[in-house]
């Protein structure tokens, strides 16, 4: 990495995503706690660990295609949800300015390993979903 | 349960968390190494939920950590990202045998490796190998090719290092390893990436230590992402862990820079290797196989066992740098 900004943009990008998904996380908790629970799940449902392994409570239950309705409708569940996905896609985003700024570069050879280091992380989101569903 | 109880229950979590988060960050292990133990062992959560919730809060600390040290331009991103190809990868082969073992009901064998894994990663921790900045080795051709350089300003010596990097090769190896223990154990697995740079790839500490904080994020992005779709993921436990996990790793590094006695450090490690052994334990417990005590003697068995140990690796410790001081007067 030639150009020195581009570390201070991840270090800024690095904190925006923990300061953005712990304040949801936090605004989900505390809605949870109000309206006992979310998605149709109770909070005893949820907090009784072991009825909720056989029972399938658990984030293979929330759908993230509702989202946005979730979040729309105030659903603490979903602001969780949207909390934790935000911190998976926080370090993502490291590799993809990496990845600009290695082009930006031409340093070809990098540009190669942080395109293979983003099709591991998308093949792990987009494809192995399918075949352990 | 009434709403009190569920709130009390889910503050113990931020509260073992913490501590989790806490005594990780003292003793550089991290925050998911001491958590999962916690989770499974004292609150009676099952193993597939507390690797889910620790794994996520991983990402949390990692990236709060290294977005300070990206910012004084310690961690090499570069290096970093070419090892993520190897780490990225064992992650997903990981958290696939994770699956693999759940879905035939062996999930006692991830217990025993989990303490096995915890109690090798005290060893090297505790020994502290490697000095701040490694011997001059020759340049090997991994060096040039995969642009294994770089340099660091550093504060306590005032001068600019300068290193390069070799083994790239190796260091690809064990990071895969590293990437396969995290998505198997749902853990960051920093003491195996530290191993990685260090010893195999000849990098300076300070390097090695930084650029694995942000490395631990990528790879736990990697396995969360699958976990989260084979339903590992308790909103519930995973929220208050991943809160709990960053306030205790913030201030776990404000008091580490202030810390002088090294002996504090030894009482940590001996609840380190308690934690192992009553996973190991606990792993036998569950597969009726040879050993099975009652979860009250495994308890006590475990705290002497690690007793025993951590006592007998302080007193060699402390025995070397006895006999260096007495070396004169025993040549006398």
């Amino acid at each position: 990495m030639k150009n020195h900004d581009d570390e201070i943009i991840i270090s800024y990008f690095l904190k925006g995503g923990v300061m953005i998904s712990v304040s949801f996380l936090v605004l989900g908790v505390i809605l949870m706690f109000v309206q006992n629970g979310g998605d149709g799940f109770t909070l005893s449902q949820m907090s009784s660990y072991r009825y909720a392994l056989n029972h399938g409570i658990d984030s293979k239950a929330v759908p993230l295609t509702g989202l946005f309705t979730g979040l729309e409708s105030l659903d603490g569940l979903y602001f969780i949800t949207f909390g934790l996905w935000t911190l998976i896609f926080t370090p993502i985003t490291v590799v993809f300015i990496g990845w600009i700024s290695f082009l930006s570069d031409k340093n070809y050879r990098y540009v190669i390993m942080a395109t293979i280091v983003l099709f591991n992380l998308l093949f792990a989101m987009l494809i192995i979903p399918r075949f352990i569903a | 349960m009434t709403l009190i109880v569920i709130i009390i229950k889910f503050l113990t979590i931020i509260l073992g968390s913490i501590f989790a988060g806490f005594i990780g960050s003292l003793t550089g292990l991290g925050g998911g190494t001491v958590l999962v133990p916690i989770l499974t062992l004292f609150y009676g959560i099952p193993f597939i939920f507390a690797a889910g919730a620790s794994l996520i809060s991983t990402i949390a600390t990692s990236a709060g950590s290294a977005s300070a040290y990206t910012k004084k331009k310690i961690a090499n991103i570069r290096i970093g990202i070419g090892l993520e190809i190897a780490t990225t990868t064992g992650a997903i082969a990981g958290s696939l045998t994770l699956i693999t073992i759940d879905k035939n009901h062996l999930i006692f064998l991830v217990y025993i490796i989990f303490g096995i894994v915890l109690l090798f990663s005290l060893i090297p921790t505790i020994r502290k190998i490697g000095s701040e900045v490694p011997p001059e080795t020759k340049p090997d051709w991994t060096t040039r090719v995969f642009q294994l350089t770089g340099q660091y300003y550093d504060e306590r010596m005032k001068q600019t290092v300068k290193y390069k990097g070799i083994r790239w090769w190796l260091g690809e190896i064990i990071m895969f390893f590293a990437g396969f223990v995290s998505g198997l154990l749902g853990i960051g697995s920093g003491a195996l990436k530290v191993l990685g740079m260090d010893w195999a790839m000849n990098l300076p500490m300070k390097v090695t230590t930084t650029s694995s904080n942000f490395m631990i994020g990528i790879t736990a992005a990697t396995g969360s992402s699958i976990y989260w779709y084979e339903g590992y993921i308790n909103l519930f436990i995973a929220a208050a862990t991943a809160i709990g996990v960053l306030i205790g790793a913030f201030f776990g590094a404000k008091v580490l820079v202030r810390i002088s006695n090294q002996n504090i450090r030894w009482v940590f490690f001996a609840i380190l290797s308690f934690l192992g052994f009553d996973m190991v334990f606990k792993g036998f417990h569950l597969a009726n196989f040879i050993i099975t005590f009652s979860l009250a003697d495994q308890f006590y068995i475990s705290i002497i066992i690690s007793i025993i140990m951590i006592g007998l690796l302080y007193i060699n410790t402390k025995r070397k740098t006895f006999q260096k001081v007495n070396k004169n007067e025993k040549s006398r």
